[in-house]
């Protein structure tokens, strides 16, 4: 009896609005294009970059959090092309919200295609966190977050931000970490287009942080434990 | 294929000539209140959405219907479509996203078998979709919560797919125009009556917790409105046939009005069961498609089946175009 007669949670809202809502649920059609799209990426990583991917067998069922180091547009389109079946129905990449949903149609391919979240950068506010949060633990989603909370300019990995914390500290979603090697080079923030070149991502075993308590301390000691652990992976 | 001119019938002429005036009229009525400031600006403002809504609906609707027989099932499986969009993320069926892909096959079906004019394959694919979505997510595995999804799934494909496609087929006989202008125009028009002699006469509510704003006096003028109108339009589409005597001429006026008015308050069920108020934000002053055509929903069937029964839909025209056989 797990059918909940439930409207959606963006049930109501205009469409330009839906599209840049944190409580947007995507539906048949999206699923479609999601699917078309991630089948594109996959061509495209493995034509162009030949991506290998090590420790595929670590990512457990949803929900689960994915985060890795950021120093390209390649990341969220790499961890994105690796989910397979439910977990990439779920997947939503928090993308920065000036740079992916400054306009309609940018806001229409991130939502139908990448299926993105917005994160607005310095301004997120606390209903935000806790919606995601929320919708997380509830919907049994899975989100591809970059803590360090931009690219890095120079490719070198910087601090993690608390804000995985927040979402993750005292529930049962594990924190999967992960390194991805090439993605600077092939990509750097300074270029306008990708160039070849090869690609490696390593998954490493899910972080949980159900006994950390949901505060500030709780919340950067996730983030260190997590920035440890992807640091671990790069070698 | 046997296919008339677009104004060959004068039924057709008329509802199109009086569609148009009646929004002249009422763009008239609303820019006087404007002018000399009747009425509050709320009441104003959705007086000209409503209006904009008609002036943009109305096109949509009859627009098809004057094209030809397949811009009317093209129009009728977007329709379906729409409808099917709204009421799965409404009632959360768009969380089983399979079984959403089912009914959007089934939709697609039966409009094909309404385009080929394949009468059997059109009756055939009530049960068969039916089986498929009882049959579609058993080897998933998981029994929790498969009542729900698949009576969702069989509902929606009654009342999208099977239901509404029935306009597309009715759309294969030469005379189709008058027919579905007809139930298109006095199924809106019911909805107009009961809003305006509720106002008018008032009284006790219909069903207050499905319905709050419906009263019985409402119920009852549009129901006298909507028999005599389609009995007095039937009398001059259907002259010459066995449907053309006054006491069934008047049944079927009875079939639509009710259906116009049980297809409302099933949707109202459905949106107070929920807890929303409209099924979606498409269309302003009205709310989504399915606030706009429920009345449409019961008619479509109901319709059909009494037209074929006394006069026989498309009996003449060659069956299986597309198929052959």
């Amino acid at each position: 009896m797990d059918f909940r007669l439930r409207p959606a949670r963006d049930h109501g809202m205009e469409a330009a609005d839906r599209l840049r809502s944190l409580s947007r649920e995507r539906g048949l059609g999206s699923i479609l294009l999601g699917g078309a799209w991630r089948r594109v990426l996959r061509g495209y990583l493995a034509l162009f970059h030949r991506l290998r991917v090590e420790g595929r067998e670590n990512l457990p069922p949803p929900p689960f959090v994915l985060v890795a180091n950021h120093a390209s547009h390649l990341d969220a389109l790499v961890l994105s092309a690796v989910l397979r079946g439910e977990a990439a129905r779920r997947g939503h990449a928090l993308a920065a919200g000036d740079t992916f949903f400054g306009s309609t149609l940018s806001s229409a391919f991130a939502a139908y295609a990448v299926n993105a979240l917005p994160v607005w950068r310095k301004r997120t506010r606390a209903s935000e966190i806790a919606t995601l949060r929320e919708r997380l633990v509830e919907d049994g989603l899975v989100y591809i977050l970059f803590p360090e909370g931009t690219r890095a300019r120079d490719g070198v990995m910087a601090a993690f931000q608390p804000g995985i914390g927040a979402l993750v500290a005292g529930t049962e979603v594990p924190v999967v970490p992960c390194f991805l090697d090439g993605a600077f080079a092939a990509w750097p923030p300074q270029a306008r287009f990708p160039k070849p070149g090869r690609l490696r991502l390593w998954i490493g075993a899910p972080l949980r942080f159900a006994d950390v308590p949901a505060g500030r301390a709780g919340w950067e000691a996730v983030a260190v434990r997590c920035e440890a652990a992807v640091r671990a992976l790069a070698r | 294929m046997i296919r008339q001119g677009v104004f060959d019938h004068p039924v057709t002429i008329g509802i199109v000539a009086a569609t148009v005036a009646v929004l002249l009229v009422a763009a008239g009525v609303i820019g006087a209140m404007t002018a000399m400031g009747r009425g509050t600006p709320e009441l104003r403002r959705e007086l000209w959405l409503r209006l904009g809504s008609w002036c943009l609906l109305l096109p949509l609707m009859m627009g098809p219907v004057l094209l030809g027989r397949e811009w009317v099932i093209g129009a009728v499986t977007l329709l379906g479509l729409a409808c099917l969009r709204e009421f799965d993320r409404a009632t959360g069926l768009f969380r089983e996203p399979l079984v959403a892909a089912l009914v959007v096959l089934g939709i697609v079906a039966v409009n094909f078998a309404a385009l080929d004019h394949w009468y059997g394959f059109f009756v055939a694919l009530w049960p068969l979709t039916v089986g498929v979505i009882c049959i579609g997510t058993i080897p998933r595995d998981r029994p929790s919560g498969y009542v729900q999804r698949t009576a969702l799934g069989i509902l929606a494909y009654m009342l999208f797919g099977a239901g509404l496609a029935h306009l597309s087929f009715m759309a294969n006989d030469p005379a189709y125009r008058p027919v579905l202008l007809m139930l298109l125009t006095t199924v809106a028009l019911s909805d107009v009556a009961a809003f305006t002699f509720g106002k008018l006469i008032g009284g006790p509510k219909l069903l207050p917790a499905t319905s709050p704003n419906k009263s019985i006096s409402g119920a009852l003028g549009a129901l006298c409105v909507t028999t005599l109108l389609v009995a007095g339009l039937a009398w001059a589409i259907f002259a010459g046939t066995p449907m053309a005597q006054p006491h069934w001429l008047l049944l079927f006026g009875l079939i639509v009005g009710i259906g116009a008015q049980a297809g409302d308050l099933m949707l109202s069920s459905i949106k107070r069961d929920i807890g929303i108020k409209d099924m979606g934000t498409i269309l302003p002053g009205h709310g989504g498609v399915l606030d706009r055509f429920n009345s449409l929903l019961l008619v479509a069937p109901a319709a059909f089946h009494f037209i074929r029964f006394f006069v026989g839909v498309a009996e003449q025209q060659p069956a299986r175009l597309i198929t052959g056989g």
